[in-house]
């Protein structure tokens, strides 16, 4: 089936743009008799805002407001599955991480505003910070959010502290004890992943201009998905989507990091305060602290093997630091669950997962949405199993290999396109790997 | 002392945001009399090469050069829904959306064609933006067919909406009958070299075999393939943003460390294209799936070169000596 277009390699459509530096990304977009936004951030990880005095800041010269949650009291929370971020920090409640916005200042220059932001005074009173999800899983753990509904099911762990449990997530395939029993060994391990930065090369940054004429805010940032952006906005400040128009802007890399709103909400409320156009970019600091990580996730795996090479049970138990708000998290965390085994046939699964608030700087979305971090889990199983068996490791994987008809952790037939086997026979031929495969 | 390895890893991610979330992309494709075809989409392009993709599958579609193809509508005002650029989504959820848009126009150029020249749909020919009933007879372009369609009242123009069904999953069991729309699959061998007197693991090639569906644009799907492993290679060796009591300690580029160029490896990849899947052409998604063997691969690597077992990420030169030196 030869196609003229399909299946070539056409040049990419935005190349000559982006090499010529015509691309214009949101540093690039020129605005008449602009202002500059900074925002003034936590000053401790988890702690309650006792008073926030802007009064010094106000009187650098070239501010020209300073905006705190005291100006917005009817603000709601945003996020994008669960709404749990407040746009501002009130004075009377809590900071969770070191990225909840406090102040958001408006200057004529960018250097008026830093001044300023260092000026504003900051009194907190310090609560335990929780970096560790296994503390926060504790029954005497502070809980972090308060005032948010339960999430939670009945089939949590009863040894574990529900408080700062954000969603738990189970599997139940098959006979797993007996899946055990059957086996003629059992292989169980601890993995480990990091706290990651999707690190794209530009910067959370946007410009935003309110139009009088018809009460619609305009705002050129980079969102992943625009649409979503424009109505957690929206809903965040009480408005009509119509009235939050959303401009993409050329994107300099996102890999799940411009899924959460970022400079599009303190840049709508200044574009609307100052009826004039306002810029903000974050620094890469800014960036790495205040916008979604890939989460951590503590991994225990345990997998029943068959002398000859085959598998009989697998459970997981899986932990992932959330961090302070919601974000992708009620999807990631699960997301990664659900790959447990890997592309191998495995008629007997368990598993719990929990995604668990600390205050970290949050788990969000990043390439792989938590099944990344699963495949390190699974795919060193399966060496260990495999060194454990004396078998060749491609042999072991193609002999438990996905094939049309298998059935995945969660159940799901799979009806067409499983071509994992093709995959390992392909891999192995490039690579001239030593050993024959075969069913 | 330099020690060899090798390493595999085989992988699988279910892609769109699937468990019954009412996933689609909207997308409109329009015929305009200025001699361009306009498909209208929110999708955002991330440099993966989304724009592109979705330009390929029009001009397939309308049997006109990509040129031709201008992609508009990247303002929440001007287009419709596309879903987020994301769980590996977009060639298969806008690039359907586009194709199927695509498709109604071509049944319009053939129903409005055919209204032109008095002739069946059958005996109708389009090619390179061009409408005839026979080779030496009179021959219109869309441009021109735009113009007649206007006479009429009408447009060259088509909005689909591309919307697969999945299921939520149990809230216990976590079964379901579609927990996500496909699955891709992908395999790789990894080679490298680790100094046991320094720790540092050198990767020297990367082998891959992608399970793809069909490759739109081969050249992008080997550039996700290169960058997605890259970017797995920092997450298994060296990147760790590091925070203790919530507070991060290396929040910039200089202590955050991340592959660079000469962290490369050399790459041989095959893409497996069986025209299977229900994506546009038979493809499937690949942003995701590329980056995700790349950990586990060069994790098997290491204990196949030194015998040692790193179980947590990423796999520093600290962790390697630590663990060399408890081997003793």
């Amino acid at each position: 089936m030869s196609k003229k277009y399909v299946g070539k390699d056409v040049l990419k459509v935005d190349a000559q743009d982006k090499v010529t530096g015509e691309a214009q990304y949101p540093s690039d977009l020129k605005f008449e008799d602009y202002l500059h936004v900074k925002i003034k951030r936590a000053t401790y990880p988890h702690a309650i805002l006792r008073d926030l005095d802007v009064s010094k800041a106000k009187q650098v010269e070239g501010v020209v407001d300073i905006l705190t949650e005291k100006d917005y009291p009817d603000l709601n929370k945003f996020g994008l599955i669960i709404k749990d971020q407040p746009v501002l920090i009130k004075v009377g409640e809590k900071m969770r991480f070191m990225g909840d916005a406090l102040a958001i200042i408006i200057a004529e220059t960018e250097e008026a505003a830093l001044k300023a932001r260092d000026k504003i005074e900051v009194e907190v009173e310090k609560l335990e910070v929780m970096s560790n999800p296994q503390r926060a899983l504790e029954k005497d753990a502070p809980t972090i959010h308060n005032d948010i509904g339960d999430l939670c099911t009945n089939y949590i762990d009863p040894d574990v502290g529900k408080q700062n449990i954000l969603m738990d997530h189970h599997l139940e395939k098959g006979d797993v004890d007996k899946g055990f029993e059957e086996a003629d060994f059992i292989v169980e391990n601890e993995y480990q992943t990091q706290h990651i930065d999707q690190l794209p090369i530009q910067n959370e940054a946007g410009y935003a201009l309110y139009d009088e004429s018809n009460d619609v805010i305009k705002i050129w940032a980079a969102s992943q998905w625009l649409h979503d952006t424009q109505a957690d906005v929206a809903q965040a400040m009480n408005l009509p989507k119509e009235k939050v128009r959303i401009i993409q802007t050329a994107i300099g890399g996102a890999f799940g990091k411009k899924e959460d709103v970022s400079v599009h909400l303190h840049l709508a409320l200044a574009a609307r305060h100052t009826k004039r156009p306002v810029k903000l970019v974050y620094t890469r600091e800014e960036s790495m602290i205040s916008q979604s990580k890939r989460h951590p996730l503590t991994i225990k795996a345990k997998t029943g093997v068959t002398n000859d090479g085959y598998l009989t049970a697998w459970e997981v138990k899986v932990i992932g630091d959330a961090g302070a708000y919601a974000s992708s998290s009620p999807a990631v965390v699960h997301k990664g669950m659900y790959h447990c085994t890997g592309p191998y046939n495995v008629q007997n699964v368990r598993g719990d997962s929990y995604a668990v608030y600390t205050n970290n700087t949050y788990g969000g979305a990043m390439r792989g949405f938590g099944t990344t971090q699963m495949a390190f889990a699974y795919e060193s199983q399966i060496d260990i199993i495999a060194h454990k068996l004396d078998m060749d490791p491609a042999q072991f994987r193609y002999q438990n290999a996905y094939d049309i008809g298998s059935t995945t952790p969660n159940g799901q037939k799979l009806g067409k396109s499983v071509n994992l086997k093709r995959t390992i026979e392909s891999a192995t031929d490039l690579a001239q790997w030593e050993g024959e495969i075969s069913e | 002392m330099k020690k060899q390895g090798r390493g595999m890893a085989s992988i699988m991610f279910g892609f769109g945001y699937g468990e019954g979330f009412p996933d689609h992309s909207i997308a409109e494709v329009e015929i305009t009399k200025d001699k361009r075809i306009k498909v209208r989409t929110a999708g955002a392009d991330l440099g993966q090469g989304f724009l592109t993709t979705m330009t390929q599958i029009a001009a397939e579609v309308l049997k006109i050069d990509p040129s031709y193809i201008e992609i508009v509508g990247q303002d929440t005002h001007k287009a419709k829904n596309s879903g987020s650029t994301s769980a590996t989504r977009q060639t298969f959820f806008s690039g359907n959306a586009v194709r199927e848009a695509a498709e109604e126009v071509m049944g319009k150029i053939y129903h409005y064609g055919s209204l032109y020249f008095n002739s069946n749909h059958p005996e109708l020919t389009v090619k390179d933006g061009e409408l005839y009933a026979c080779d030496e007879c009179e021959k219109i372009t869309y441009w021109e067919l735009a113009e007649i369609v206007e006479q009429r009242g009408k447009e060259l123009k088509a909005e689909a909406t591309f919307f697969p069904k999945t299921y939520a999953p149990d809230r216990k069991t976590g079964q379901g009958e579609k927990i996500y729309v496909a699955y891709t699959f992908m395999t790789q061998v990894m080679d490298i070299e680790v100094d046991t007197d320094t720790g540092l693991i050198e990767v020297m090639n990367v082998y891959t075999a992608l399970d793809v569906g069909r490759a739109i644009n081969p050249q992008n799907v080997h550039g996700q393939i290169e960058g997605g492993t890259v970017q797995g290679l920092g997450m298994a060796m060296m990147e760790d943003q590091v925070i203790e009591e919530g507070i991060t300690i290396n929040a910039d580029m200089t202590n955050y460390l991340v592959p660079s160029i000469q962290d490369i490896p050399n790459f041989e990849s095959t893409l497996i294209e069986n025209n299977d899947s229900g994506g546009p052409f038979g493809s499937k998604g690949v942003g995701e799936p590329t980056i995700i063997g790349a950990s586990p691969a060069l994790s098997n690597a290491v204990y196949d070169a030194i015998g040692v077992r790193i179980k947590s990420l990423p796999i520093t030169p600290e962790k390697i000596l630590n663990a060399l030196e408890e081997k003793k």
